[in-house]
């Protein structure tokens, strides 16, 4: 909320300095986001125009004599059109300094000495379009002479103050004034609600048919001259960002800035019937809001209506047929209270949210309504307006309820004791009745205070007065608890893992546009149904993710020159509920998974896939065994499936050449993927003593056919009982193997437990070795011997 | 090269003294004396030449080789031997091991003078430092992952446990549960993707402060690291998917200078031991009384410029990390509401708790010194290895 500091400082007495007030101000809990400085301006008083008479040698300037108080005058020539003798005018006078840096100095204008400048708003930094054309007009009632900065603090910042949703009462100059007054210690100057009573509404008639109107005020004021507004009220609102259009209408809008009571003027005479009802909308229902859009209206709004149809959009925007305008000759005013729920649905439903509306969804007090009416009656007297009673339907305002703080309950929230007298000296400069009679004290929140209900709402609000500061840091001994971290402790060492291998972790987006999975089924793959956001703001955020693939390749091919490339991501990913006759709405599903992307470098594959199985063999404590397998992104000839112990837990496998010419990407390029909750807990690995006899090193070359298995071989030879280690280091296919065939050299550690192995031990294992791969796998030995 | 054939030398040259090792004394006439003399003599002088002209150990290993070694002008001269008469030879054997004894000496002597001068012209030698190495084949966590896991560490330090919830949540636990019923204003500024009438994607992590409470008993202290989603254009100071920290504390005596304590601790563990911390008012539905969390600029130390304009006095430019304010919001916090205990089976008599919640990007772009959040979901390359 803008905040200009001139307006607040009419209720209270503030520090000179605007830093203590935005100081304050934060810690009372309402933070200034932006503090508005005003340009330094000087040297402007109040003037009156004593002659007019036109300059002798120029047709477009005209000449002024002004009285300037003490008895001096200003001759001054001006280019004008709105000047008249009589009229009250702000004078810039020599050594004035104006907005945009401009300084009045003396100069002859076609022959006479000027002794000055008379100005518009925008020399003082107002809003131009927003004032007269030409000259401000003041009222005479300002004494001539007047320093005219000083008497409308045109130089004090103007605040853009944050203002919580539960605190509508400080949603105004005047609430945010008594805060200050409290926490200052100094009065509050409530403005005046004064009127003359001349009459009564009893002509107008009100009919509530909405449970959510909860109060109706209305009072009709007559005589009222359409005309510009006082300059302070102008320039008040002006600064709090508020057009200025005609003094009734910146009366409506003065109160509510003021007090934080929305109001609404009826022009009288063009309320049909003068019989208001206030009724939920009907759907379909057409009305034209002042703003002069036709809208369209279904059951979420409330309007009020006169015998003719809609015309008010209630607690939102009033309606053009009842418009105050210059030959307004009556206004009724309308002060009333909302549900605030049902406001705030209605605004969203008709996308229009307004000063009145931000306010009304906040749910106001009911006791508000007739303040704020009667501010702007006694407001629209000022402007010659004749008053009538006020009328009321609806709801009577009641007080609060009264709140009972037992003994303790301020230490055990805040952690240390805030004395009686203490609390009784805050609560009552916020305008709580406290009873300390009983057993218990005893608080009553004053009528704005309808947010403080229970005993832990007026404990923030002891604490928010005697200050956060006052808390005492103390840090706390947790109890043993059942809940543990195994979870997040999974998915921290999976990462770290990845990152010491050399991988880089990536973020990114979880929802995505339709054109990844599209791309994706366009190359062939298969892949669930990605869970559809209902209400995105645009389409880049409509679907959810189904893989961490898609942005890993788009990743690998935007950074085409950074090769080798290894990165992951370690995130959720989601697939549509799938419809299932046993539930009855079937739930999204939502995994963690972790990929990771391998491009450039030697054997992207293979690099890839020692990775992940050391990543495995490290937080599963087991080797995984790895097997043919086939997933959607990877090639299907080239994938593996991986398993700790009979549990799937990833795959990992050459990207899908459909994809890799898709996202064009090398088709070289390896992609993994964990299913991070099918992972084992980290199991122990029992310890294997060393023999502490020599090991054999002996190489082993054999012809199989094109599909077996290095794996399976690696199987076949650690079923002979001397081996300790098997290890594929070569193959090859080509002509000298033959068609359908390959070469696969292991290295075979062999060693015993109980004796140093001789030659002939040895070669008996490596025979039986052979013989077991001949009949397994066809294989035929190559060549033999130890390493080279 | 030069002192392992040095060192290779060395071993033959003992090889050679074992060899000789029980060699009888011997007469000799004095005729073939004199001429095996002579002989010796010139041999020993051509040696002495080789050796001298030896600059490294290989050209000594030559010499050895040459003079001493099996074939070598030695072993000729000890066949010679055998043309001798029998009674000369023992003499003659003698003066010849007297004259491999000298030469083998000599050989040690001019060894250790080439090695000497090796190791001397090593340690002459230089290598340019700068010049790099094969690239280390070292990744990096996301500056995200990075702050959860400082978080996770202090919190995990005084016992609290890391939990892990889901990202597509029900709206009664995203709202209701947290005292935010609907069109409640408070649901301002948490605007939600919707999957389903009941099913949002959470717009923080507090909803798995009532999935912990209403599954395990107080008392109870959870942090929980993950990501949130808002209904935003991604913009310098917004992304739709973001990534918060939420903590929680319920149980009997539990108050607000625990929260103040553990915030205090966690701030200067992230931001640095000097790190001050402000707690002001606010309002937070599932919270009362409810507090801002302000830290106090570590870029700037609360002072809102920075040292080094602050030397050329130019007071005018504000420090880039808290705007010129000297601190900077770093979330919420509060004393869990009473409704919200109600609503997960505590009894709010029994027990009290406190609850914050903070972003961890926007913790890293505070220690980082970073302006526009989204870098953070650029992964440009190097951006993670750079601030890890
Ligand atoms: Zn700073």
């Amino acid at each position: 909320m803008r905040v200009p500091l001139a307006w607040l400082r009419d209720y209270v007495d503030l520090p000179q300095s605007p830093d203590e007030t935005v100081a304050r101000l934060a810690t009372l809990g309402f933070p200034v986001d932006d503090v508005e400085t005003r340009p330094a301006l000087t040297n402007v008083v109040v003037g009156r125009i004593a002659t007019l008479e036109p300059h002798p040698n120029a047709d477009r300037l005209q000449l002024c004599t002004l009285d300037v108080g003490a008895g001096a005058t200003l001759l001054i020539a001006t280019a004008a059109t709105n000047v008249a003798a009589g009229q009250t005018v702000p004078v810039a006078r020599i050594g004035a300094q104006l907005a945009g840096g401009l300084t009045i100095a003396p100069r002859k204008m076609r022959g006479i000495d000027s002794q000055g400048m008379l100005i518009s708003a925008e020399e003082v930094a107002l809003p131009g379009a927003w004032f007269e054309d030409g000259i401000m007009q003041l009222e005479p009632t300002i004494t001539v002479g007047t320093d005219f900065i000083a008497h409308f603090r045109l130089t004090e910042p103007v605040l853009e103050v944050d203002v919580t949703p539960n605190r509508p009462d400080a949603l105004s100059i005047v609430g945010l004034a008594r805060e200050l007054a409290a926490s200052f210690g100094v009065p509050l100057r409530e403005p005046s609600s004064q009127v003359q009573y001349d009459g009564d509404t009893e002509d107008a008639r009100v009919t509530i048919e909405t449970l959510d109107c909860k109060r109706f005020v209305f009072q009709r004021v007559s005589g009222v001259r359409i005309r510009p507004a006082p300059a302070w009220m102008r320039v008040r609102l002006a600064l709090a960002g508020q057009r200025p259009l005609n003094n009734v209408v910146d009366i409506s809008n003065f109160a509510m800035l003021e007090l934080g009571q929305p109001l609404h003027f009826f022009d009288w005479d063009h309320v049909a019937g003068k019989h208001l009802i206030v009724r939920d909308a009907k759907d379909g229902e057409r009305f034209t809001t002042l703003d002069g859009q036709e809208r369209t209206l279904d059951e979420r709004a409330i309007v009020t209506a006169d015998e003719a149809g809609p015309t008010s959009l209630a607690g939102i925007m009033g309606g053009q047929r009842s418009e105050v305008g210059d030959a307004t000759a009556e206004v009724l005013i309308e002060a009333a209270t909302w549900t605030g729920p049902r406001i705030r649905r209605a605004s969203i439903a008709l996308k229009l949210r307004t000063e009145a509306s931000t306010r009304f969804e906040k749910s106001l007090p009911l006791a508000l309504a007739d303040i704020g009416a009667a501010r702007a009656a006694h407001l629209l007297e000022q402007e010659g307006g004749s008053v009538a009673m006020p009328h009321a339907t609806g709801k009577p305002a009641s007080a609060p309820g009264w709140v009972g703080l037992t003994p303790g309950v301020v230490r055990g929230l805040l952690g240390f004791d805030v004395p009686d007298d203490e609390t009784e000296r805050v609560l009552v400069s916020l305008g709580f009745a406290v009873d300390r009679t009983g057993p218990e004290l005893r608080v009553q929140p004053p009528y704005w205070r309808n947010d403080v209900l229970i005993p832990a709402d007026v404990v923030e609000e002891i604490a928010r007065m005697v200050g956060y500061d006052r808390v005492r840091a103390e840090v706390p001994a947790v109890q043993p608890q059942a809940i543990d971290s195994a979870e997040f402790d999974r998915e921290t060492e999976l990462a770290t893992i990845c990152a010491g291998l050399g991988y880089t972790e990536a973020i990114s987006l979880s929802l995505q546009p339709g054109g990844v999975a599209e791309r994706w089924r366009a190359s062939g793959i298969e892949i669930p149904t990605p869970p559809e956001i209902l209400n995105p703001l645009s389409e880049d955020q409509r679907w959810m993710r189904f893989s961490l693939a898609p942005a890993l390749l788009e990743f690998a091919a935007r950074d085409r020159a950074a090769r080798p490339y290894r990165v992951f991501e370690l995130g959720h990913v989601f697939a549509a509920a799938e419809h299932d006759a046993c539930q009855a709405a079937p739930e999204p599903r939502e995994t963690v998974e972790l990929t990771a992307l391998h491009a450039g470098g030697e054997s992207a594959f293979g690099r890839l896939k020692s990775d992940v199985l050391a990543l495995l063999r490290r937080v599963t404590g087991r080797e995984a065994h790895v097997e043919r397998g086939t997933y959607p992104s990877l090639h299907p000839g080239k994938t593996a499936a991986l398993r700790a112990g009979e549990t799937l837990v990833g795959y990992v496998g050459v990207v899908d050449p459909r994809l890799a010419k898709a996202y064009d990407v090398a088709d070289t390029t390896a992609l993994a993927t964990l299913f991070v909750a099918a992972l084992p807990r980290y199991r122990m690995p029992p310890y294997v003593e060393p023999s502490k006899f020599p090991p054999v090193d002996r190489d082993l070359a054999v012809v199989v056919p094109l599909e077996a298995l290095a794996g399976d071989l690696v199987d076949a030879v650690r079923s002979e009982p001397l081996v300790r280690r098997a290890t594929p280091f070569d193959q090859y296919r080509g002509p000298q193997v033959g068609a359908g065939k390959k070469s696969l050299a292991l290295r075979i550690v062999l060693q015993s437990y109980t004796a140093t192995l001789t030659d002939e031990e040895a070669d008996a294992a490596m025979a039986r070795i052979v013989a077991t791969l001949r009949e397994r796998f066809g294989a035929e030995p190559r060549a033999a011997g130890g390493p080279s | 090269m030069p002192p392992e054939r040095g060192s290779n030398t060395r071993k033959k040259l003992q090889n050679a003294r074992s060899s000789r090792i029980g060699r009888s004394h011997l007469h000799m006439t004095t005729t073939g004396m004199t001429e095996l003399e002579a002989t010796l003599a010139a041999l020993s002088a051509r040696f002495d030449e080789a050796v001298a002209n030896a600059s490294d150990a290989r050209a000594l290993d030559d010499a050895r080789v040459a003079f001493l070694g099996r074939s070598g002008e030695v072993t000729a001269v000890r066949r010679a031997i055998g043309a001798l008469p029998p009674a000369e030879r023992p003499t003659a054997g003698k003066l010849i091991n007297a004259a491999v004894e000298t030469l083998e000496a000599r050989l040690a002597q001019a060894l250790a003078r080439v090695e000497d001068a090796a190791l001397a012209r090593s340690l002459e030698d230089t290598i340019d430092v700068t010049f790099p190495g094969p690239p280390a084949s070292l990744g990096a966590l996301h500056p995200v992952r990075r702050v959860a896991i400082d978080v996770a560490r202090y919190f995990t330090r005084h016992g609290f446990a890391v939990v892990l919830g889901p990202e597509i949540e029900t709206d009664a636990n995203n709202f209701d549960a947290l005292n935010i019923p609907p069109d409640h204003p408070a649901r301002e500024g948490l605007d939600s993707f919707y999957l389903r009438p009941d099913l949002v994607l959470r717009t923080h992590t507090s909803p798995m402060q009532v999935r912990a409470m209403r599954t395990h008993p107080a008392p109870i202290a959870i942090i929980v690291p993950g990501k949130a989603y808002r209904r935003d254009a991604n913009d310098a100071r917004h992304l739709f998917m973001f990534h918060q920290v939420e903590g929680l504390m319920v149980g009997p005596g539990i108050h607000f200078g625990h929260l103040k304590g553990m915030l205090v601790g966690m701030c200067r563990e992230l931001f640095g031991a000097s790190t001050d911390v402000r707690f002001r008012p606010s309002f937070f539905p599932f919270t009362e009384p409810s507090a801002e969390i302000d830290v106090k600029c570590p870029a700037c130390a609360g002072l809102g410029v920075t040292a080094v304009l602050r030397q050329a006095q130019d007071d005018n430019v504000q420090c880039r990390t808290c705007g010129g304010s000297g601190w900077f919001e770093l979330g919420g916090s509060g004393m869990v509401h009473p409704s919200v205990l109600r609503g997960v089976g505590y009894d709010p008599a029994v027990v009290t708790g406190w609850a914050f919640g903070c972003g961890l990007e926007r913790v890293a772009m505070k220690q980082h010194d970073m302006n526009d959040i989204r870098a953070f979901i650029e992964n440009a390359p190097g951006f993670a290895e750079g601030l890890a």
